[in-house]
């Protein structure tokens, strides 16, 4: 357990640290190489947008430092325990309780209520009630009146919130983020961004986001670019939105 | 509710259509094995009290030496708990006001019948009664042909030896209106108490003492133990299951019942199967999700399978409660055609097999799929991962192949059904695979175009997966009811062909030799031929190979043709319905040799060339076994188990001679004027065995057909659950369709050709592989005889193409009647 959460370690000490990362896919016929010798460092804290063209292996990259995938070579480090060598189970036991997710889709599931969808996380860790701090985040989102409501009843950004409200249920050091706004129209795109910013800036987590949407990129602390699943230079650091 | 507990709670699954699919699978396949395992218990035990009521009781002791058995033996019975009674059968003159007539007597106690009823009428007139006990002391009662033939009322005195008796009523019908040869007509039963008044009974009498056993087969089969080494050779213990005629029907009905009852378990199999599948598949992102959200595989693992627990228990508790009220209504159906009220008993034995059945379909069948998704990537949140390709699903499909033959086993406990039904299935996926590929061949030459044949067939190619897989459980599925329509028919054919009209319903017996030939011209006026006549010489068979007979064959054999005198025969053509096994039937001009029937030549172990020694009278024959021959006993013609060459072993002995005619029901006056011309001859009557069996037969026929009616009702939803399981691709391939501008009637058109199409192989590969299965259980099972079944074979292809031409079309309807939007957006 120690190994997995490190508590040990020191803020200065980075949340990700990503080395020689290479993942390749066999084909019927021949091997893709969707990443190759990617090495990258993700401060405690800090906010990242991971850009690059459709096909350019970003959501490859996000999958392996969330840890649902393992890298064909190098290491990923999450507050120092390397994950691409932990088992499946301690990789969902480290999702459990140092990760959260949003992802383009949503991944609500419909037959749950937006309450008990965001209380699903907090059971899954084991939490006494989760039923007040599911509520708690649900009001925060801005959804107090729809806790009974499934997702199909919901519309595209209620449920993006509800999805949100569940990635900060289990107070996760880094949120994982896959095109957040991908699926919204600009308004809500906008709104839901907004409440995604606020809420990781209030909860201090680390926020690693895949999208394509410049302005939500323009809003994180630093942007890697990544093309033909290599890092090409990074843009120049920008003041983040805050 | 918290929500994890929700996710395991069956009233969320219920909303999800593939769960609601295996619980109904499971609910009708726990209702249709319970109801058949119920309901077959109680037909076995209403079939065999039936039967027992052949006996009038569930075990008969005969003493044919004209002594009583000790009285310690009744005593043991019924300290063991069973129910006794006894009778004495004999033949006596009986004399009333305008004659004498030899009668056949059955005198019987308080306790006759044990089982069955004797059907009685008050008058010649009087409506027909079922009574349970015999006449009392001081009366009697009388055939009516009797009371013609002595030209006597009710209320008459009959002398009977030295004692008057009352005629009290007419006896139309005796339960156990036996099929002995010894006895003569007509009947005449009295009060046993009464029979040593009428001093009839001297020493030396030819007097017959019978003694009836009923209770728990268990307690029979102990007294017996008890009883056999006491019994002599001329004691003749007799079951239900040892009669010949009704025998064979009774285990084949039987069967039968367990045949249906695990092409239900198949069935049920099969459709647990492919929709657990699905749902597994569906499954697949939320176990995604609930991975990315932290839960380990080993979490996954136990939430799938309590899961699939409270399924079990769901649809074991839904199968139970669709089964029993079904079992009650079937059981007064049952009623009503026997035309007496049923015993309802609940068997609760009955009800394992439905609990094993929900427990392999679920753990051989809904869990694999279930188990895999443990190894759904998590990644899967983020992209669609590749799919299974369906191989790693084969060692489970292995397993579970054998795991549910391996509960048809257990079930029915027949290697041969096993094997047939494996060997059938074999034959119908090498087939299907090969229509397969010749299918893909060719539809990949058709192009796309206007008009509904085309659309059809490039249908059926681009769902050549889905094509394929729902081929093969359609022909599975119609192989297995079909199997089961074919073996019906043939069943009742065979029982039908048992007992044809014109089944002889009567025999003449003890005809002088001298006497045959009026005997034939008396029956020829009146134009009611007899078959062949036979000469009948009574005899034992006493020594095998110059050893006495019961050392020479082994000791656990109850042979209870050593125990009696034997019908010999001398005949010189084969009859008809008798077939020769091994060795040669006798050439003109031979004079030796002698035939035995088969059954009883394998259970003394008899080959060509050993020699039998027959004592008859105080002579014995010795020859050699020269064919060995089966014999039709359910033919009701004279039936032999020994037969020599005329001018054989038998030439010099005292013979009388036997046949069987049939004889119309309004003729039976004659029978009058024959007795009193014949007096010598004995009449057997046995119109009313022949009406006891066929009403059996129908008895068995409508259950069979209930069941029947079940399984098919299974098998139609196990299709339509095939069909539902790519309803969702199907309608949102048909709103895409539209929405490219495909026009409701050719979309409709060419989904019911499709469909048509695909229903009409696989209806053609099941009906083609449940003959193959049918010819292997008819050779090794029904001992029936194969034909091809014409009747099924062209009708059930068309059949099935136009059942899945409609599932098809009702499938399309959301598709037809809603705007393409609206759709699309639902199916979202």
């Amino acid at each position: 357990m120690n190994q997995i959460t490190n508590p040990g370690k020191t803020d200065t000490d980075p949340m990700l640290r990503v080395s020689n990362l290479t993942h390749r896919v066999n084909l019927e016929t021949d091997t893709l190489t969707i990443l190759q010798g990617v090495s990258l460092e993700i401060k405690r804290g800090e906010s990242v947008a991971i850009v690059g063209r459709s096909g350019s292996g970003k959501t490859t990259l996000l999958g392996l430092l969330a840890g649902l995938d393992t890298p064909s070579e190098g290491t990923v480090e999450l507050e120092g325990a390397v994950i691409s060598q932990l088992s499946e189970d301690e990789r969902a036991m480290l999702r459990a309780r140092r990760v959260g997710f949003v992802f383009q889709s949503f991944q609500l599931l419909p037959a749950l209520s937006a309450l008990e969808n965001v209380m699903l996380p907090l059971e899954l860790a084991g939490m006494d009630s989760p039923e007040q701090r599911a509520t708690e985040l649900l009001q925060r989102v801005g959804l107090a009146e729809r806790l009974a409501h499934t997702p199909r009843q919901l519309s595209g950004g209620e449920q993006q919130r509800v999805a949100i409200a569940r990635a900060f249920a289990s107070d996760p050091v880094v949120l994982f983020a896959d095109e957040p706004t991908g699926n919204l129209d600009n308004r809500t795109g906008q709104a839901v961004s907004d409440l995604l910013m606020d809420l990781n800036r209030e909860q201090g987590t680390t926020l690693v986001m895949v999208t394509h949407d410049e302005h939500l990129a323009a809003r994180c602390a630093r942007q890697l670019h990544i093309e033909a699943g290599s890092l090409t230079e990074p843009l120049l650091a920008q003041e983040s939105a805050d | 509710m918290a929500a994890a507990k929700k996710l395991m709670s069956v009233t969320r699954d219920w909303r999800e259509r593939d769960v609601r699919v295996v619980l109904v699978a499971l609910v009708i396949a726990v209702a249709t094995v319970a109801t058949i395992a119920l309901f077959a218990s109680q037909l076995q035990r209403t079939l065999v009290s039936s039967a027992s009521s052949f006996l009038a009781a569930d075990r008969q002791l005969e003493a044919e030496n004209g002594r009583p058995v000790p009285e310690a033996w009744m005593q043991q019975a019924r300290e063991l708990g069973l129910e006794t009674g006894r009778m004495v059968e004999f033949s006596t003159m009986v004399f009333g006001e305008a004659g004498f007539q030899l009668v056949s007597v059955k005198a019987v106690s308080d306790e006759y019948p044990l089982r069955g009823d004797i059907e009685v009428q008050a008058g010649p007139s009087a409506t027909r009664d079922l009574v349970s006990r015999g006449p009392v002391p001081g009366e009697v009662w009388v055939n009516p042909r009797l009371l013609r033939l002595l030209e006597l009322n009710i209320g008459d005195t009959l002398e009977v030896g030295n004692l008057r008796l009352e005629i009290s009523r007419l006896l139309v019908r005796e339960p156990d209106g036996g099929f002995r040869l010894s006895s003569l007509a007509p009947r005449v039963m009295m009060h046993v108490d009464d029979v040593s008044r009428t001093g009839v009974i001297q020493e030396g009498s030819r007097v017959e003492y019978i003694y009836l056993f009923a209770g728990a087969d268990d307690t029979l089969e102990g007294y017996y133990q008890w009883l056999a080494p006491q019994l002599e050779p001329s004691h003749e213990w007799e079951g239900v299951r040892d009669g010949e005629t009704f025998s064979r029907s009774l285990e084949r009905a039987e069967r039968f019942l367990l045949l249906g009852g695990s092409l239900a378990v198949l069935l049920a199999a099969v459709a647990v199967a492919v929709a657990s599948r699905q749902y597994a598949l569906a499954q697949r992102d939320t176990v995604a999700l609930l991975k990315t959200l932290g839960l380990s595989g080993r979490g996954i693992g136990m939430l799938y399978l309590r899961r699939l627990g409270l399924w079990g228990l769901a649809g074991t508790l839904g199968g139970l409660a669709i089964a029993l009220p079904l079992f009650g209504l079937l059981v007064s159906l049952l009623s009503q055609v026997l035309e007496r009220p049923v015993d309802y008993q609940l068997d609760p034995a009955a009800l394992v097999p439905a609990i094993l059945t929900a427990l392999v379909s679920l753990f051989a069948f809904a869990y694999p799929p279930v188990r895999r998704l443990r190894q759904v990537p998590a990644m899967r949140v983020l992209r669609a991962q590749p799919g299974e390709t369906g191989r790693e699903a084969i060692p489970d499909i292995l397993l579970a192949v054998f795991a549910v033959f391996g509960l048809v086993w257990l079930y029915a406990g027949e290697l041969v059904l096993v094997v047939s039904l494996l060997g059938g299935l074999v034959l119908l996926l090498a087939v299907l695979a090969l229509l397969g590929w010749g299918m893909i061949a060719v539809l990949r030459r058709v192009r796309g175009g206007g008009n509904a044949w085309r659309l059809a067939l490039v249908g059926l190619y681009r769902h050549r997966r889905a094509s394929m897989a729902q081929m093969a459980v359609f022909a599975m599925t119609l192989m297995l009811a079909s199997t089961l329509v074919l073996v019906r028919s043939s069943l009742l054919d065979d029982w039908q062909a048992q007992l044809p009209e014109n089944t002889p319903n009567h025999f003449l017996i003890n005809i002088a030799p001298d006497a045959v030939q009026d005997v034939e011209a008396f029956w020829a006026e009146r134009s009611a031929g007899l078959d062949t006549v036979y000469p009948m010489v009574r005899g034992r068979l006493t020594g095998l190979n110059g050893r006495p007979v019961k050392e020479a064959v082994s000791k656990d054999e109850r042979i209870n043709a050593l125990n009696r005198e034997l019908n010999l025969t001398w005949m010189d053509e084969l009859p008809a319905d008798n077939r020769i096994v091994s060795g040669q039937w006798f050439r003109p001009g031979q004079t030796d040799g002698v035939s035995v029937e088969a059954e009883l030549a394998q259970r003394l172990g008899l080959e060509l060339g050993d020699i039998l020694t027959f004592t008859i009278g105080s002579e014995t024959v010795s020859e050699p076994v020269t064919s060995i021959r089966t014999v039709e006993w359910d033919s009701m013609k004279p039936n032999f188990y020994m037969a020599f060459p005329p001018g054989g072993g038998l030439q010099n002995m005292p013979a009388t001679w036997i046949t069987s005619f049939y004889l119309e029901a309004d003729q039976k006056l004659a029978l009058n004027d024959f007795t009193r011309r014949f007096p010598t001859v004995s009449v057997l009557e046995v119109d009313h065995i022949i009406e006891r069996i066929q009403q059996i037969v129908r008895q068995v026929t409508q259950a069979i057909e209930a069941i029947l009616a079940l399984i098919l009702a299974a098998a139609l939803v196990v299709m339509a659950a095939v069909i539902s399981a790519t309803l969702r691709d199907r309608q949102r391939e048909g709103a895409l369709l539209r929405t490219l501008g495909g026009q409701q009637a050719l979309l409709a058109r060419s989904t019911m050709l499709e469909f048509a199409l695909l229903g009409f192989f696989a209806g053609t590969l099941g009906v083609v592989a449940a003959e193959a299965a049918v010819y292997a259980l008819q050779a090794g099972m029904f001992q029936g005889t194969f034909r091809w079944h014409w009747q099924v074979i062209l009708p059930i292809p068309l059949l099935s193409a136009g059942l899945l031409a409609l599932f098809g079309r009702w499938q399309l309807r959301p598709v037809l009647s809603v705007s393409p939007m609206l759709l699309l957006r639902r199916l979202e």
